[in-house]
Parts: structure tokens; sequence; C-alpha cells
């Protein structure tokens, strides 16, 4: 799961991104990252917890010149192997003039 | 007639003390066939009567749970068995993936589970080639079937207080049929999350082994119920009947979590950000919060 920020401004042109990921990461007992199910047995535990709401906080500055932003903020989800769909998105212009 | 009937019967008690695995209350001749294997336990015949069930099914990963496994369990084969653990494909080792995957495979013979094994390396290496499309056709009819959670899974939860599960039997939360068709029998435990979690979580090998390739009755049962979380899987995931989403379904994944997220603009102070154009300007700036929350009985994302 992916929640990914960018602020771009009026031209479309890229000011700010940042992804914020939740995974977990399986290891065997030597403590080496592995993928297949019967070489894991612990997990790092990288997830967001059931029942539980987590924070992301972004301050974010643009340049003097800046007129107007549009800021994106998505939540992906990994449904099926590496295609990522959008689950929820949250949109909003800021304009300095 | 009798004789052979005892026959079986003494063969069967025999096999149960000898051997330990979860159908040791079933004693037929082992399918030495995939065809021979399904047509016994085939989902389709439910469906007879189950239509709307059957059809929700059908729309279900449990449906296709072989075949869209099929890199984890050609792995487990071709790189855990052969080359780390330097062991041999057997039915014990196959049902370390396909006792959750397409449980009926316990009533298999031992060669019929090894080239099942064998089928899913095809049908995974090769499978643009005339083996590996016969292949893929073959496993697809395996899957996690009617008889696989109402008869072979069934008393799993507690089989020392509710028996192992009898042959042909039909096990269900009410135990209504409203025919003859199959004996039915009420085990309220195909309710419990503890039921699913037989096999969607770490899974204990007779042998000792565990394979992970989801940890959501861990985060279930101390995460979730820890955090005083009370519904069931089925709660949550029979929104769809028999069809049962989760995580492939995206429906499902946005009921799961909630997203709020702030969005404010202010003007920094002049002079304190040094990497804008004009130190002495006020500097356009924004501060974006979000929350995420995890609605699910599970850690998100899982497996």
């Amino acid at each position: 799961m992916v929640l990914e920020v960018t602020a771009k401004d009026a031209e479309g042109n890229e000011l700010f991104k940042n992804e914020k990921k939740w995974f977990e990461i399986g290891i065997d007992p030597d403590k080496d990252m592995r993928y297949g199910a019967w070489q894991i047995k612990e997990i790092i535990d990288l997830t967001l917890p059931p029942l539980a709401t987590q924070k992301e906080q972004y301050l974010i500055h643009f340049d003097t010149d800046t007129d107007e932003v549009r800021i994106d903020a998505k939540l992906y989800y990994y449904i099926n192997g590496s295609k990522r769909e959008l689950v929820h998105d949250v949109s909003k212009t800021l304009s300095f003039f | 007639m009798r004789k052979y009937k005892n026959t079986w019967l003494l063969l069967c008690s025999s096999l149960f003390w000898v051997v330990s695995y979860p159908i040791a209350g079933q004693c037929t001749p082992e399918a030495t066939t995939i065809d021979e294997l399904v047509e016994k336990y085939d989902s389709q015949k439910c469906g007879g009567c189950h239509e709307e069930i059957y059809q929700e099914w059908q729309n279900s990963w449990h449906a296709k749970a072989v075949n869209s496994s099929l890199g984890g369990i050609r792995n487990f084969i071709e790189v855990g068995l052969k080359k780390e653990w330097n062991t041999p494909l057997t039915k014990n080792e196959v049902l370390k993936c396909l006792d959750c995957h397409a449980p009926i495979v316990n009533f298999a013979s031992e060669e019929l589970a090894r080239d099942i094994g064998r089928l899913i390396v095809t049908a995974k290496d090769f499978p643009t080639t005339p083996t590996g499309t016969e292949a893929l056709k073959e496993l697809a009819k395996l899957n996690v079937g009617c008889y696989a959670c109402h008869n072979i899974k069934a008393t799993g939860v507690a089989p020392g207080l509710r028996g192992r599960p009898q042959e042909g039997v039909m096990y269900g939360p009410t135990g209504e049929d409203g025919d003859d068709f199959h004996t039915s029998v009420e085990t309220v435990d195909l309710k419990t999350s503890a039921f699913c979690m037989q096999c969607h979580g770490v899974y204990h090998a007779p042998d000792g082994e565990t394979i992970q390739c989801n940890t959501l009755s861990g985060s279930y049962r101390h995460g979730y119920l820890a955090a005083g979380g009370s519904k069931t899987c089925q709660e949550c995931h029979s929104a769809k009947g028999h069809m049962f989403p989760g995580g492939h379904d995206l429906d499902t994944v946005k009921q799961g979590l909630g997203f709020n997220v702030q969005i404010a603009k202010y003007k920094h102070l002049p002079g304190q950000i040094t990497s804008v154009k004009d130190a002495n300007k006020w500097v356009p700036s924004a501060i974006v919060t979000a929350f995420i929350e995890n609605r699910a009985g599970h850690r998100i994302p899982d497996g």
C-alpha cells in the first residue's frame, strides 16, 4: 500500500513528490529477506495494524514566484501482483496570489 | 461384500492410528487420476441444488486457488524441495501447498500427488507449449471446492471435540439442506475465524514445517482482537456470498481503508527558507496531513 502526495504548478510541473509505503518483509532464520512461503519464518512488520489510524504529515515550501499549486494525495493498493489500484484520492488547488 | 466392507473398516482404523492427517476419518481408495479425484468431489454436483452459491464460488479466488498460485507452488517444488532441502517430491511435500490450495489432493494416490506437482512445474515453466496448456487445463480442475470447506476442513478447528469429518457428509452452519441428497451436519465452527485461519495464516504441516503465505491470522488474533475488535472473518468477507472477496477486490479494499486528508496553505516568514529565488519574499507553503485508517480485522497489506 502506498500513499503518494504530489504538488504541481499550474503548468503541471511537479514541485513535490513523496511516497510512504506499508509492507512486510519476510525473513528466514538467518534474518535474510525471502519471498518463498517455505523460507519465511518471521516477518518485519511495516504494515498498517488493524484498527489503527496513522498520520502522515508534510510541510511543503514552494518557490516565491509560485502562484498556484495543485496538491494530490492518493492511496494505492497492490490488488494483484505489481499492478496498483487507486483506492482513495483527495485533491485541492491552492492559490497564493 | 460384508467381508470386503469389514476389511476396509479394519484398514481404515489402522491407518487412523498410523497416519495422522486431516482426513483420517475417511477411508476410500485413493484416486489415481485428476478426473477420478475431481469426479468424486466435484463442486458442480453441489451447483445442481445450490446454484446461486455455486455461481458465487465460481467467481471466487477459491475456485482458481491452484492456477492463481502456480509461481509460488512451482518455486516450492523446484527451489525449496529440489535445491534447498534436497528432498524428493512426495505427496506429503506437495500437501504443504495443496492441503490448502486443493485439499482434495489429500485423497490422491502418492503417484497422482507427485504428478500434480510435476504438472504445476510444467504449467508455470512452459505455459504456451501444448504440454503446458494441457497442464493448466488439468490443474484448473483443482481448487478450494465445496468439499474442502464443507467436509475436509470442517472440523479442523476442534478435531478433538468434533471428531474427524465423515466421508460424504456435508458440514454447514445450520445443518439444513432441504433434501436427502447428502447427509448434513450442523457445524457452527464454519462461522468462526478460526475456521478460515486453518489456511489464511501460517500453515503448520504435520511434520512441523511452517509455510507462511500470509499472516492474516496472526494479526487478526494478536492485533485486531487485542485492540478490541470482535468481528469474524465471515462478517466482512461474506458481502458477496461465497465469492469471499478480499485483497483482490477493490470494493473490499476501499471498505477496509479510511482516508482523511487535510490540505491547508499559509505563507512562511521571509528569510527562513534559503532555497527560494527571493529570500526577502513570503514563501508559499502547504501543510498536507493524511490520516490512513485500517478498518479491517488484520494488518494491511498482508501476505
